[in-house]
């Protein structure tokens, strides 16, 4: 099995829209992860139905006993999220401001304040309408993604993989270079660097190859919105020949990838000239994972 | 020397852990002793954050000469090359093979 994860850095440079038109182009041969679980939105464009479901755990959150809690106020002075609201002389603990520091639980003089595993929403796992079996989470409101759950879903992603004997994971990874993106990227065979030709797009693209050369995993790179800004593209594209990583594509600015998300479709159902160039790259990305 | 594995679980018969911050353990080898030493990971599997450089506070701790895993990421290598260990890379595999082939000098050195 291998696992070739779609990354960018920067958010909004057409992640998600290649992922699901690949996911509409491999079909049942190739299983979906969605390690965006902060705002996961792969399977609305597929129409995912989930047939498991999980609660799902990550950090911490504080609970006050109010049977020890002796009102002494130490909590609220020093809690550095204001999470704690008194109301009628009584403390309570706000649980989309607590970050879970735990500084409360240790200044409690009654030792009144423990804290818990925070549950912070739902693990799926899915139908999609291509056929696809996808691993996916939904966080609840002022929930964090974290490593912790991207690598959960992925263990389990993997372990489904490898039980069905299906031999391509495809994942679309989270945006940004931090906990989450560096989860992502462990244990991954491929990388898709998926970027933009503007200032934002080309430096995030910088900073995620870093990262992608420190685990020593090969990659390759769809240059989107390519004709936006040429000076741009040439320095991308020189930085690719300098760094030995192989162009998959280029996709010129093109308004069928909002159009396509506001019509429920992947941009390769929606366009048909679109279709062609997306399914050569996929089958780039194809033959060099072989 | 001692070597240090990332592992699935206790024994050298465990399967090597290709992670290194979530790994679920590690086992401490003592060449001269011939002895294995389990180390649980459950603080940092679990931990949201940060799970990376914790672990390499905690292996440090353990003082190995060597680091045997699948992957080490940003942070956790940023930490691990302050120090004189040395880190080799290989797949999921019995750490006691594991173990023959770095005798044998067969392993990548990150």
């Amino acid at each position: 099995m291998k696992e070739i994860v779609i990354l960018s850095g920067k958010g909004g440079s057409g992640k998600t829209s290649l992922a699901t038109s690949f996911a509409a182009l491999g079909k049942e041969k190739i299983l979906l992860a969605d390690y965006d679980v902060d705002a996961a939105d792969m399977h609305i464009l597929l129409e995912a139905k989930h047939y498991k479901e999980e609660k799902f755990y990550s950090g911490f959150e504080a609970v006050i006993n109010q049977e020890k809690c002796i009102q002494c106020g130490n909590c609220k002075i020093l809690c550095q999220f204001d999470a704690i609201e008194e109301k009628d002389n009584r403390f309570y603990i706000n649980p989309i401001d607590c970050e879970g520091c735990g500084y409360c639980e240790m200044v409690c003089p009654e030792k009144a304040i423990k804290m818990k595993d925070a549950e912070v929403g739902n693990f799926y796992v899915s139908n999609t309408r291509f056929k696809n079996v996808l691993f996916h989470a939904k966080l609840n409101i002022g929930a964090d993604n974290s490593g912790k759950l991207v690598s959960y879903v992925k263990k389990q992603a993997k372990k489904y993989a490898e039980e069905e004997k299906i031999d391509y994971l495809l994942s679309d990874g989270p945006p940004g270079v931090g906990c989450p993106a560096i989860s992502s990227v462990t244990g991954a065979n491929y990388v898709v660097i998926v970027t933009e030709t503007s200032l934002s797009g080309f430096s995030d693209m910088k900073r995620l190859h870093e990262l992608v050369n420190n685990f020593k995993i090969p990659c390759g790179c769809i240059i989107n919105k390519a004709d936006l800004n040429l000076k741009v593209k040439e320095e991308i594209l020189e930085y690719l020949e300098k760094n030995d990583i192989s162009l998959l594509g280029e996709i010129p600015y093109n308004k069928s990838f909002p159009e396509s998300i506001r019509q429920l479709k992947t941009v390769n159902e929606y366009d048909k000239n679109m279709a062609v160039l997306i399914k050569n790259i996929w089958e780039k990305i194809y033959k060099t994972n072989l | 020397m001692k070597i240090l594995f990332t592992s699935k679980s206790q024994g050298m018969d465990a399967l090597l852990d290709p992670h290194f911050g979530r790994a679920k353990g590690f086992i401490l080898y003592d060449t001269d002793e011939k002895s294995d030493k389990w180390i649980e990971n459950t603080e940092n599997l679990n931990a949201a954050h940060g799970a990376g450089i914790q672990a390499a506070q905690k292996v440090i701790e353990q003082n190995p000469d060597a680091i045997i895993t699948g992957s080490v990421g940003p942070k956790a290598s940023a930490v691990l090359s302050k120090t004189n260990i040395k880190i080799y890379l290989t797949r999921e595999k019995q750490l006691s093979e594991i173990l023959a082939e770095f005798t044998d000098g067969k392993l990548e050195l990150l």
